[in-house]
């Protein structure tokens, strides 16, 4: 009697939490091999690994000739990664490879279990009491937060020796192992904003994540949806860790960071797509 | 054109190594030993052949 054999589902969040964790070791590695004897002077500072460096550094590059100290050339190749994710899937990178955002839903996920819920059921409104929806009226001018922080940076870099968020950096605070006072309290306000609100930092204070969000409209790899499949119940808006509302209709959102948790929770086949943007779906 | 869900993934990591290593190929990388300048040697070249051309 030959056994069955079936294939098991394949399941994108498991492959999307997979990918987090290395992100997150990943990081937690290069802080890790900065603090070994000998390996800072090897490949350049924990910084020249950031893709916000690049993005720092770039104005006086171009100005002056010089980079910004404990940045290097290899923060624009790490920046040239990052926007070549955004120009073909938007904010993919903030929500597939990002260390800082797998960490914030990692956090998300344990304070819902600290706080309600034992089982998370996919689609279904939290118990949990944290962490909280904001309410509109304050969330939406909160998200502009991130905007002005990459202004006032883009211009304190052109004054500045070092990168002007290298001393706020929350990636430094969580994975440089080399801490500051200043450090100390950015970490503090990141585990307590992460607790409080999910994905606190992507939606409110990320400069990457404003630099990349212009891309979610232009990029070729999207999620469409089908109207006629459809029937607007509600489980992807649950299940957006960035908070948008009317999920479907806001598939090319700024604020989306083609996470897929939409695409993971829709029971209804056919309702979201991945597609590659043509004449014909181009909206 | 539909893209299976199964392939995301590999097309953002892929997409990630393609464009680092061509960051690095452009010699967008430190130099050995610290906090190095590296050696832009293909940006070198583009703008030789541009200075050429014009």
């Amino acid at each position: 009697m030959s056994a069955a054999v079936r294939e098991k589902p394949f399941s994108l969040a498991k492959s999307r939490r997979i990918i987090q964790w290395l992100a997150v070791i990943g990081t937690f590695v290069l802080g890790l091999r900065h603090i070994m004897p000998g390996e800072a002077s090897r490949g350049g500072s924990f910084d020249s690994f950031c893709a916000f460096g690049g993005i720092e550094t770039l104005l006086p590059y171009l100005s002056t000739g010089h980079l910004l100290k404990s940045t290097n050339l290899l923060n624009f190749s790490v920046l040239i990664a990052t926007l070549g994710v955004a120009l073909v899937a938007g904010r993919a990178f903030c929500g597939w490879l990002c260390g800082l955002g797998a960490l914030q839903d990692f956090i998300a996920e344990w304070t819902r279990k600290l706080f309600g819920e034992r089982n998370h059921i996919r689609g279904k409104q939290s118990k949990a009491i944290l962490p909280l929806r904001l309410p509109t009226v304050v969330d939406r001018p909160l998200r502009y937060a991130k905007h002005f922080i990459l202004g006032i940076i883009l211009f304190a870099s052109l004054y500045t020796a070092f990168p002007p968020l290298r001393e706020f950096c929350p990636v430094r605070a969580v994975f440089s192992l080399k801490m500051t006072p200043l450090l100390w309290l950015a970490l503090g306000i990141f585990m307590a904003g992460s607790i409080l609100v999910e994905r606190f930092w992507c939606k409110y204070l990320c400069p990457l994540g404003a630099t990349l969000a212009i891309f979610n409209t232009i990029s070729p790899v999207r999620l469409v949806k089908d109207t006629n499949h459809c029937n607007n119940c509600g489980r992807c808006d649950i299940e957006c860790s960035m908070g948008i509302a009317d999920v479907p209709i806001n598939l090319d959102h700024p604020e989306c960071v083609r996470c897929m948790e939409c695409l993971n929770t829709c029971l209804r086949d056919g309702s979201l797509t991945i597609q590659i943007r043509n004449k014909e779906n181009a909206i | 054109m539909k893209i299976n869900p199964r392939y995301y993934p590999a097309i953002i990591i892929a997409t990630y190594v393609i464009f680092l290593l061509l960051g690095i190929l452009l010699g967008f990388r430190p130099e050995r030993g610290g906090e190095g300048h590296g050696n832009n040697t293909l940006i070198q070249i583009a703008f030789t052949a541009l200075e050429t051309l014009s």
